[in-house]
């Protein structure tokens, strides 16, 4: 039920960045094409400009001509009418500018036969009229009607050649301008469309990521909703627990009292019974000193054995449920105990705890080290003194023969919680039973030593109850090493 | 004990065997005054304040009181001889029981409890500690109580 929308979501998610990113680079390469577009038309307009220009060279060389040519008409003229002073030097010069002028055409339309042919024709015809307008001022005598009209013919030829060339040039760039006007269309067009695929792109993205932000809302509310449910069964299922807890602790309490009364009885008149049996044994004596056929050798093993057996049977069997009562009743009344933390030295209290058993330590010759780098931590006192008291008088109970005991206890701060180990080399704990030793009335290995199976259940009690846990690491004759693990800080039940 | 009067003593106990074996070792005391049971807190009551052979209106008495008894809680019934107004809020009350706990226990000295005994349950202690209660019944002097009206 969880694992579905999870990998929906993951996909979904997926599928949003994909988009995002498509758009994203959608976008940067519509900008490199306007900005490509835009770098070529320019590059175009300059070439435009350029050609442009050449045109109008070509123009001015080509009026150029035209004037020359009227130059040298004036010069003749003003020869013709006698004012050779004046128009004499004036005549070569504009045939000199003629001459520059053609070239001046021919360099710049190198590209462009038409003009070429064009010029060919012009040097030519332009040759020819020299020659004849220095003959006409040489010898005054041919001023022919026939020469002068050769003259004219070939001027008008001239003056219709450059005509064409500028008619040609007038064309070209009328078709560049064309072009040019293209070119710039086309890079509005592209500019045009580049931009409404932007706003395209935008609008796409924008609304890609609010329907995503939109559904983050939506599951960041569903999570919110879902942790605060999760708070309430937390919150919930703690109240069961405790409700559930003191009802064990009362029940316990409540039967462990109630087995008391009957076993007041069962030891009371066991104690009758067995002063009942002095006056009897007494009778059997007095009466077997007087005549010992009167007494039947059953009567005799009833009197003297059977019912002192039976007796004693019934003493332990009560003196050991006796104990486990107690037992029950110290667990039940420690749990209803009021755990009271306050801030504790740990080190000082593991001494504390060595010094109480020093007796017994020094006695088996055990050598017990406390670390001086435990960490404090606040708690409640007497829970922690009694989880140490009995982890270390185990330590001490159960040494392995033949080896001198050493016991270490440790502890240090880890992520907020102080993890204390009492450490021991002695008989160890069978894996399998790991778990089982701390079960009440459980014990484990060789039943060698004085115990009713308490101590670790009641420690593991205690450590539960002071928000922690308890385990231990052992195998067979290497040892033991209880952890206990338990918050720096104790928080009360209520806040837990 | 006073000698005038013989003082009775009133032991509420369920369980019978207790009740057996506190008689018998109060007898072994050599305290010999009339003891009643009862096995519940209802008839006991009835006894105490209005049995016309009942203390309330025939002479002293002392009542030994189990906690634990089938119908009412013992401290209901040390609350009630204990109460303002009482005949018997003057009778000495011993409490005999097999509760230890803290809380009980002051809360029987706050109803005016006179002796809080947990019952041992090793019966050796157990014996011993009635004994020494027979001992301590055979010194005690227990005050008149007022005419009932």
């Amino acid at each position: 039920m969880m694992a579905a929308p999870q990998t929906d979501e993951r996909q979904a998610e997926r599928r949003f960045a994909r988009t995002v990113l498509l758009l994203i680079m959608l976008g940067f390469g519509l900008v490199s094409l306007a900005g490509l577009s835009a770098f070529a038309v320019m590059m175009r307009g300059e070439e435009q400009t350029e050609l442009v220009d050449h045109t109008y060279q070509v123009e001015r060389q080509v009026i150029g001509i035209r004037l020359a040519l009227e130059q040298m008409r004036s010069a003749r003229r003003g020869f013709a009418l006698g004012l050779r002073y004046d128009s004499g030097a004036a005549y070569p010069e504009a045939v000199s500018t003629l001459f520059a002028r053609i070239d001046g055409v021919r360099r710049l339309t190198r590209d462009n036969p038409v003009q070429q042919r064009n010029v060919e024709r012009i040097e030519r015809m332009a040759g020819t009229l020299d020659l004849l307008f220095r003959r006409s001022m040489e010898s005054s005598e041919i001023r022919a009607e026939r020469a002068e009209r050769e003259r004219q013919r070939l001027a008008g030829q001239v003056e219709g050649v450059a005509s064409a060339m500028l008619a040609e040039e007038r064309g070209l760039l009328t078709k560049r301008s064309d072009a040019r006007a293209d070119s710039m269309m086309l890079f509005y067009i592209v500019l045009g469309f580049t931009g409404v695929l932007l706003v395209l792109v935008g609008l796409g993205s924008i609304a890609v990521i609010r329907r995503y932000t939109s559904e983050l809302k939506g599951s960041r509310e569903e999570l919110r909703r879902l942790a605060d449910t999760l708070e309430d069964a937390v919150a919930e299922r703690t109240t069961d627990l405790q409700r559930a807890n003191e009802e064990i602790q009362r029940f316990a309490y409540i039967v462990s009292h109630d087995l008391r009364s009957p076993l007041v009885n069962v030891m009371g008149f066991t104690a009758e019974l067995e002063a009942a049996i002095a006056p009897l044994q007494a009778l059997v004596d007095t009466v077997e000193a007087r005549d010992a056929g009167l007494v039947d050798p059953d009567v005799r093993l009833a009197v003297r054995e059977d019912l002192p057996e039976a007796v004693g049977f019934i003493r332990t069997s009560t003196q050991k449920m006796d104990r486990l009562i107690n037992a029950i009743l110290r667990l039940s009344r420690e749990g209803r105990r009021s755990i009271t933390p306050e801030p504790l030295d740990l080190g000082a209290i593991a001494r504390s705890v060595v010094d109480a058993l020093r007796h017994r330590i020094d006695e088996l010759g055990v050598t017990v080290t406390v670390s001086d780098r435990l960490p404090d931590l606040v708690s409640d006192r007497l829970g922690i003194e009694q989880i140490l008291s009995n982890l270390v008088e185990n330590a001490v109970k159960y040494l392995k023969a033949g080896r001198p005991g050493e016991i270490r206890i440790t502890g240090r701060i880890e992520h907020g919680r102080v993890i204390i180990q009492v450490a021991d080399n002695g008989r160890g704990i069978n894996p399998r039973d790991h778990e089982r030793v701390f079960d009440l009335f459980r014990r484990s290995g060789e039943q060698d030593q004085p115990g009713e199976g308490i101590g670790l259940a009641h420690v593991r009690a205690l450590a539960y109850r002071l928000q922690g846990t308890i385990s231990v690491e052992s195998e067979l004759d290497k040892g033991a090493t209880f952890t206990i693990n338990l918050p720096a800080g104790y928080v009360g039940e209520g806040s837990a | 004990m006073n000698a005038e009067q013989a003082v009775n003593i009133v032991m509420i106990e369920d369980d019978e065997g207790h009740a057996r074996l506190i008689e018998k070792n109060i007898r072994r005391a050599g305290i010999s005054n009339p003891i009643h049971h009862f096995v519940d807190g209802t008839s006991g009551l009835r006894f105490l304040f209005e049995a016309p052979e009942g203390p309330a209106h025939n002479g002293p008495a002392l009542v030994l009181l189990d906690l634990n008894l089938p119908d009412m809680s013992g401290t209901d019934i040390l609350s009630r001889i204990k109460a303002e107004g009482s005949a018997l809020r003057r009778a000495p009350v011993v409490v005999l029981t097999t509760t230890d706990d803290k809380i009980e226990i002051q809360r029987c000295y706050d109803l005016g409890c006179n002796v809080y005994i947990t019952k041992p349950v090793n019966y050796e202690n157990f014996a011993a500690a009635i004994r020494q209660l027979g001992l301590f019944l055979s010194v005690i002097q227990v005050p008149d109580l007022e005419e009932p009206k």
